[in-house]
């Protein structure tokens, strides 16, 4: 049966990033020079193609993109400039704009207005709910405790409820993710055990990225840069999310602080303001990194409002424990103005590839193994996979 | 001995002394390159010196120093026709690897060479005069920029088109490819100078119906038909020097191949319709319409089995043109370009190709002879019709959506091409293109002296081979016509009239139509000038009338004998 293909896709992938795809002349560099790409996931120059055409059907179904990690290497190379990596990195910004049933993904990764205004306005909502209930019952110029403008028990529902939406959200995208790449994408058998005995690949994975320290080893670039302090700010704000989330309480309480929740604190602070201020400053010079080169006006939103959220956590905290609660409260709503549009944005942002790259290394995983028996049954040679 | 090339296997002493003790030898000289200076210094010193009188060089091939020895002897004062060659390299050393045997041979090559040269005659070349009015035939580009160069070198030329306009394929045309210059810029400023120009004499709606003659001195009659009516016929006789042909080619006729659906489908069309289009400044759809999505399919008749094994080497660029003119004129238009392979070859073809990728062109990819299928779309779809094809750089089973697909035609020899070679007298290669003298060193020049091809009626070319092929064959005239003469080769046939009964059977058989037939006299004659020496009439004549000079009967038996007799070998 044949494959209708879409001319017009081209034209949206620009809004996506992918100004360049259009040039590839199919030399098939990207893939060779790719450390990733292997026999049974072979890419770029594949999923060049599929976009080139407009093959719809062919790019929704495949989580081949989420294998990419992006070092870059195959834009270096690539002979007519069609920058492979960049087009990678658009093809999965069209991805989660597809596994996000609400829709909303797409109008941020095409309106960088649309997506302002709602954070400015999700951020203004959350300013003004909280004004209104830190004057129903507390006092600026206390931090916690009893009569506290914003006390450490309500922001812990308020962050559970928050967390929660996002979670909802990002759980059903995963699901469609699932259902697209491994239902609808996968046209052979996949016996239950494969899935159970590979399960150890998402948290390896989510825990490491060691696939993207695979990827810089090629670049000889140090001590893998990108990918430690990717690690470091991801860790760091997977930490500050378990604390915000579950030790709030003792978070936010005043002097008599736990250290061991305080510990961990400072060093996600520290490992979010390396990774922040890394990753801005690499943005702007565009550094020797190609991965830099190119920002989408979502990956600036990401970043600037995360660096926000830090310097706002920062001086909240040291203005609490300076002993000046009227400005710490102050800046704690701001703090909590910038975390809510951050927060619920994630599902929605380039951000939810923190669930889509473990799970796409779950899935191939899962899949190497279904397809290597299907070889076998069908009598194929064995295919020797990275 | 040529270096090694030939005393390598041949004992080139052993020949000499073998071949010193035939009758009427004088002298026999072993030299390392006997083609070098020294080497011909020491055969004209010889020849002064010894008072001789034939001269055989037992060598290379005479395709390869004839020339070299021939001019030795006319330094040294003999006639240059009192000499033979035996060829010892590429019919003996070469392809022996036995000396002893290898050196038979030479010897026997030698003695051949030997006993034929005795009975050469001095013989004289002829010159005639050339005629330095030309004719060209097709008002193309082609044969417009070889009229305009000859015209230019002060020469009168008659430049005769069949249709009543001047411009041929290229006025057709809307701008070119790969820079965009519009075709009519090219032309007008050509056409304007060929009607200002008095020695040019333009026949439109003319036809060249006669030619007859040789190099020099043709003579043609132009057939003009002015105007659809009869009796406005005008018949010209003409004397020429020398004739260009540059009748250019015709388009493949797109309906041949059924499934692309040509004449059918309304809005499938070819590429000179859309040219058409372009022209108008309209590009839409039968309806009236802007088409949405467009195809263009390459490769129309050319490099498949069925029709054309060629490629007809403009269409790859012409396509990209026709992306680049659809996008400028509807900026909403999708454009998938469905190819076999991109040919962009020439000057800022690359550059070009790249462009219209910059331009989101689609390009999709087909096996040779794994030709798109087009059908027309369901009501559901947003298009007018599908296209499917095996993608090739995808592997897959592609449906392509269509408003209006346009069709790469190739080009073809045109029907009367035939008719045409018939009348130059020159031939055709399988596909009816013209064939040249030499694909690569003689691209212009036919097998007849005086005929000169240029341009699409030898192979499809774009317009800057075209032009250049037309400036050479100007070129060319204008050599022979500043030299004022023409030397013609004094080996040619020759007819004894008091022998000949008039059969007229060589008259047919002469591949270069020259022999004449005298009827007054009732006898046949040979124009020598277009005389090769084929010797095809010297062996059919029942009445062993014709001589072929140079190559007489007795001394191609002398040859032969000498080949014959068995070599006594002493060692």
């Amino acid at each position: 049966m044949a494959i209708r293909i879409n001319p017009t896709l081209i034209d949206e992938l620009n809004s996506f990033g992918a100004e360049d795809v259009q040039l590839c002349y199919h030399c098939g560099d990207c893939s060779a020079v790719c450390q990733h790409s292997g026999e049974i996931f072979n890419f770029p120059r594949k999923s060049m193609r599929r976009l080139q055409m407009g093959l719809e059907q062919k790019i929704e179904t495949t989580f081949e993109p989420w294998l990419c990690y992006y070092c870059g290497q195959c834009s270096t190379q690539c002979p007519r400039e069609a920058d492979p990596g960049e087009s990678m990195m658009s093809l999965r910004r069209w991805l989660i704009s597809r596994y996000d049933f609400t829709g909303i993904a797409r109008q941020f990764f095409r309106s960088k207005l649309v997506e302002v205004l709602s954070i400015i306005g999700v951020a203004i909502l959350t300013g003004l709910f909280l004004v209104i209930y830190g004057f129903s019952g507390g006092n600026l110029q206390i931090y916690d405790g009893e009569g506290a403008f914003l006390p450490s028990t309500f922001i812990h529902k308020f962050d559970l409820l928050i967390g929660s939406v996002m979670a909802i959200f990002l759980l059903i995208n995963a699901i469609r993710m699932w259902y697209f790449t491994m239902i609808k994408g996968v046209d052979f058998n996949i016996p239950w055990w494969y899935w159970l005995k590979n399960i150890f690949t998402l948290p390896l994975h989510f825990f490491t990225q060691k696939r993207y320290a695979e990827c810089e080893s090629k670049n000889k670039s140090g001590i893998f840069m990108p990918w430690l302090i990717h690690l470091g700010l991801m860790l760091g704000y997977a930490i500050m999310l378990v604390l915000v989330m579950v030790y709030i309480e003792e978070l936010q309480y005043g002097p008599d602080i736990i250290w061991k929740v305080h510990i961990f604190g400072y060093l996600a602070s520290i490992g979010l303001i390396i990774g922040t201020v890394y990753f801005i400053r690499n943005r702007l010079i565009k550094s020797k990194y190609v991965q830099y080169k190119k920002s989408h006006d979502t990956d600036w939103v990401f970043v600037c409002l995360l660096f926000l959220i830090v310097l706002t956590g920062i001086a909240q905290h040291i203005l609490h424990r300076t002993g000046i609660p009227y400005w710490a409260n102050i800046i704690y709503v701001i703090h909590l103005m910038c975390v809510v549009p951050w927060l619920l944005r994630m599902p929605f942002s380039k951000w939810a590839h923190l669930v889509y790259r473990p799970l796409a290394m779950y899935f191939a995983a899962v899949y190497t193994d279904a397809k290597e028996k299907q070889e076998v049954i069908s009598g194929s040679y064995a295919i020797s996979v990275k | 001995m040529c270096g090694t090339n030939i005393a390598k296997i041949i004992d080139a002493e052993a020949v000499k002394k073998s071949v010193s003790k035939l009758p009427h030898v004088e002298l026999v000289e072993t030299y390392k390159y006997m083609c070098s200076n020294p080497g011909q210094e020491m055969i004209i010193h010889h020849i002064k010196e010894h008072k001789l009188n034939r001269i055989v060089v037992a060598a290379c091939s005479p395709n390869m120093h004839e020339r070299t020895f021939r001019a030795a002897l006319r330094k040294a004062g003999i006639n240059q026709y009192l000499f033979e060659m035996a060829n010892i390299r590429e019919q003996c050393s070469w392809v022996h690897d036995d000396p002893k045997d290898a050196t038979e041979k030479a010897i026997a090559l030698t003695r051949a060479a030997i006993q034929r040269v005795e009975l050469h005659d001095s013989l004289e070349s002829l010159s005639v005069e050339m005629c330095p009015t030309s004719l060209v035939i097709g008002g193309g580009i082609a044969g417009m920029t070889a009229a305009l160069e000859l015209a230019d070198a002060g020469h009168s030329v008659y430049l005769v088109e069949k249709n009543n306009h001047l411009g041929g394929n290229l006025a057709r045309v809307d701008l070119t490819a790969p820079y965009l210059y519009s075709a009519r810029d090219l032309l007008t400023e050509r056409i304007t100078r060929i009607k200002t120009i008095d020695h040019i004499h333009l026949h439109l709606n003319s036809k060249v119906t006669e030619l007859t003659g040789f190099v020099g001195n043709f003579r043609a009659k132009i057939y003009e038909q002015n105007g659809k009516t009869d009796g406005n016929e005008k018949l010209t006789e003409v004397k020429i020097g020398n004739v260009v042909v540059c009748t250019g080619y015709k388009e493949f006729d797109a309906s041949r191949i059924t499934h692309y659906g040509y004449g059918k489908l309304p809005n499938v069309i070819t590429s000179f319709e859309l040219e058409k289009m372009i022209r108008e400044g309209k590009i839409e759809t039968k309806e009236g319409k802007i088409p949405k999505y467009v195809a263009i399919i390459h490769c129309v008749g050319s490099r498949s089995l069925e029709f054309h094994g060629y490629c007809s080497r403009v269409c790859c660029m012409t396509a990209l043109k026709y992306a680049h003119e659809i996008k400028s004129a509807n900026a909403k238009s999708y454009i998938s370009d469905i190819y076999i392979d991109m040919h962009a070859f020439g000057k800022g073809h690359e550059d070009f190709y790249r462009r219209s990728s910059e331009a989101k062109t689609l390009f999709l990819m087909y096996e040779k002879n794994d030709r798109p299928v087009i059908r027309r779309a369901g009501p559901k779809d947003d298009c007018e019709m599908l296209i499917e094809v095996n993608e090739k750089l995808s592997g897959e089973t592609i449906e392509i959506p269509a408003d209006l697909i346009v069709l790469m035609v190739g080009m073809e020899a045109r029907e009367d091409s035939a008719e045409v070679a018939r009348l130059v007298n020159i031939s055709q290669d399988k596909e009816g293109w013209f064939i040249e003298s030499h694909p690569k060193l003689e691209p212009v020049a036919t097998t007849t002296d005086g005929i000169f091809i240029a341009g699409t009626c030898v192979a499809p070319k774009d317009i800057p081979d075209t032009v250049a092929q037309a400036r050479a064959a100007a070129a060319r005239i204008l050599a022979k016509i500043s030299k004022g003469k023409i030397e013609v080769d004094a080996i040619y046939s020759e007819v004894d009239p008091d022998l000949c009964s008039g059969c007229r059977f060589c008259n047919k058989l002469c591949p270069f139509s020259a022999i004449e037939f005298d009827e007054k006299e009732v006898h046949s004659h040979v124009i020598a000038a277009m005389c090769k020496a084929c010797g095809v009439c010297v062996a059919a004549c029942p009445s062993s009338a014709i001589k072929g000079r140079h190559f007489t009967d007795s001394q191609v038996f002398a040859q032969i004998d000498g080949l014959m007799e068995v070599v006594h070998f002493a060692e």
